[in-house]
């Protein structure tokens, strides 16, 4: 049977005007299991956000295909959604109606929306601040109200782009943990794409490590460790054998 | 999980100078400096062809209340000034929108808008009182010409500040072009549409003023003009004060809105 989610032969290159073409990805496969909590590493401008934005229907390969379920990708659609790694929250509504606006979208009455919202905020841990504006919440509150929204519209599959990247260290180190907690709840198939190979481990069941652009597939990691995940295994021998066994996969295809 | 909001506020229990210490200062020196103008006359010698003193215009102000000329002239003049300003919102935003928005339209109206805008158009106020007579009709031109190019330029900024991710986000949750327009490019928008009323609301105040200064026969600018000619000085400051305070609790009523109304603005 066809793996949940399968990207066959994907290729994309940007043309921008006056520029030199960029293939930022050729040749691209994956595949990703239902339920799955898959990560992508990578060097910087390798395709892999442009990956997820492809999976989200944003950007349309320039051949190849992207499946799930079997049905070909043309275009957004609400069994995906995506954490944005700079929150994308519209500073002129509330917590509340941030997390409302997919179910808006899609023309959801208004009582059923509060209702879902609510559920979420209390998820996500933002009970007290939903009629908070975003400009008022630190960075790690703005990405539970991101995971929220993702959240809100109950899709299958979520595409999360660097979602922990412009926190601080220690904020970040509680979201991972966050994130698990929600996953669990969820049951949602993950595709989290990061620069940091212990995040991608802690939390994933395989990491994919991605080539120097264009982006291929250089090779995927199964992470055995048990679940629920502590945190104390972040310094287990195992742990950091793995570490050190992506590093040195990755390190090659790193351009300075 | 402390909402970080750090703008510095006094405590409740401050006093009521410490609370309110910008307002007593300025207010402050605005009261010296009616002080001084008084003061310095009973120095200098006043001759009360050329000068006035506040006291005069004060009495002055009286006269103009009591007989209801002020009221009837700032009655008159508000007319044009509401007009013209409504026609420049009405023109002003949609084009604003069409050059931020279509790269090709800004490219090609930038140019020709920018001379406008820098220019001094109310040296165009006696041809505009030519082609559309003296009336309401040629103020409210003369008012739209000047207060239509701060709502252009601001929007079109506006539209080009807005932040691709969010029109991204409503995209990816499956919104249409449509949604686009309402969710996203208007409400970035709005705060930039009121940020270019209240350069307008200044403008306009000066075209209303001098095509008064030019052709009427009635009008606050029509009345300092008049009692300029007639040396009336303490009545035609007083008509010029008026149009002063006029001018401040527009623009910092709109200010004061802008924060009121979009409270993301200011703490960006």
């Amino acid at each position: 049977m066809a793996a949940y989610i399968q990207a066959r032969n994907v290729k994309l290159t940007f043309r921008p005007p006056n520029r030199a073409a960029v293939s930022a990805l050729d040749a691209f496969d994956m595949d990703v299991e239902d339920g799955e909590f898959l990560s992508i590493v990578g060097p910087s401008g390798c395709g892999k956000s442009t990956f997820l934005n492809v999976l989200l229907g944003l950007i349309k390969p320039d051949s190849g295909e992207v499946r799930i379920r079997g049905k070909k990708i043309s275009g957004p659609g609400s069994e995906r959604a995506m954490v944005f790694q700079e929150f994308g929250l519209l500073p002129w509504r509330t917590v509340q109606h941030n997390i409302e606006l997919g179910l808006e979208l899609k023309r959801t009455a208004a009582a059923k929306r509060r209702h879902v919202a609510e559920r979420l905020i209390s998820l996500v841990g933002l009970a007290g601040f939903e009629n908070h504006y975003p400009h008022e919440l630190s960075g790690g509150m703005k990405q539970r109200v991101g995971l929220a929204r993702a959240l809100a519209t109950d899709p299958d599959v979520l595409l999360m782009d660097e979602p922990f990247a412009a926190l601080d260290a220690q904020t970040r180190d509680l979201m991972q943990v966050e994130l698990l907690r929600i996953w669990r709840e969820a049951r949602k198939t993950v595709l989290f794409v990061t620069h940091q190979i212990d995040e991608a481990i802690y939390l994933s069941d395989r990491v994919l490590v991605m080539s120097k652009r264009p982006g291929r597939t250089k090779k995927i990691f199964d992470i055995k460790l048990p679940r629920p995940r502590e945190y104390e295994m972040r310094v287990t021998p195992e742990f950091n054998d793995l570490k050190l066994e992506i590093w040195n996969t990755l390190k090659d295809e790193i351009v300075i | 999980m402390a909402v970080e909001n750090l703008a510095v506020q006094p405590s409740p229990g401050a006093s009521f100078v410490s609370r309110h210490r910008s307002a007593l200062l300025g207010a402050l020196a605005v009261a010296l400096f009616f002080a001084a103008w008084q003061a310095i006359f009973l120095i200098v010698p006043l001759n009360p062809l050329f000068f006035t003193t506040p006291s005069l215009i004060a009495a002055g102000y009286v006269d103009l209340i009591e007989s209801g000329d002020l009221l009837h002239d700032l009655a008159v003049s508000a007319v044009p000034f509401g007009l013209g300003l409504l026609a420049a919102v009405i023109v002003g935003v949609p084009l604003g929108i069409l050059m931020g928005w279509r790269v090709r339209v800004g490219y090609a109206l930038d140019p020709l808008m920018t001379v406008f805008y820098a220019s001094p158009l109310v040296a165009l106020a006696p041809l505009l009182v030519i082609f559309f007579g003296v009336g309401v009709s040629g103020k409210t031109i003369i008012v739209f010409t000047l207060a239509v190019f701060p709502f252009i330029f601001n929007v079109a900024a506006g539209v080009r500040a807005v932040d691709r991710l969010l029109i991204n986000v409503v995209r990816s949750l499956g919104g249409r072009e449509r949604d686009i327009y309402l969710k996203i490019l208007f409400p970035s928008v709005l705060p930039y549409i009121v940020a270019g009323a209240r350069i307008a609301v200044g403008r306009a105040l000066i075209a209303v003023l001098v095509g008064e200064f030019f052709a009427a026969s009635e009008g606050i600018g029509y009345a300092i003009s008049r009692f300029g000619d007639i040396f009336a000085i303490d009545r035609m400051f007083a008509c010029i004060l008026t149009v002063m305070v006029i001018a401040v609790v527009l623009t910092e009523g709109i200010r004061r809105a802008e924060r009121a109304a979009f409270p993301w603005r200011a703490s960006q």
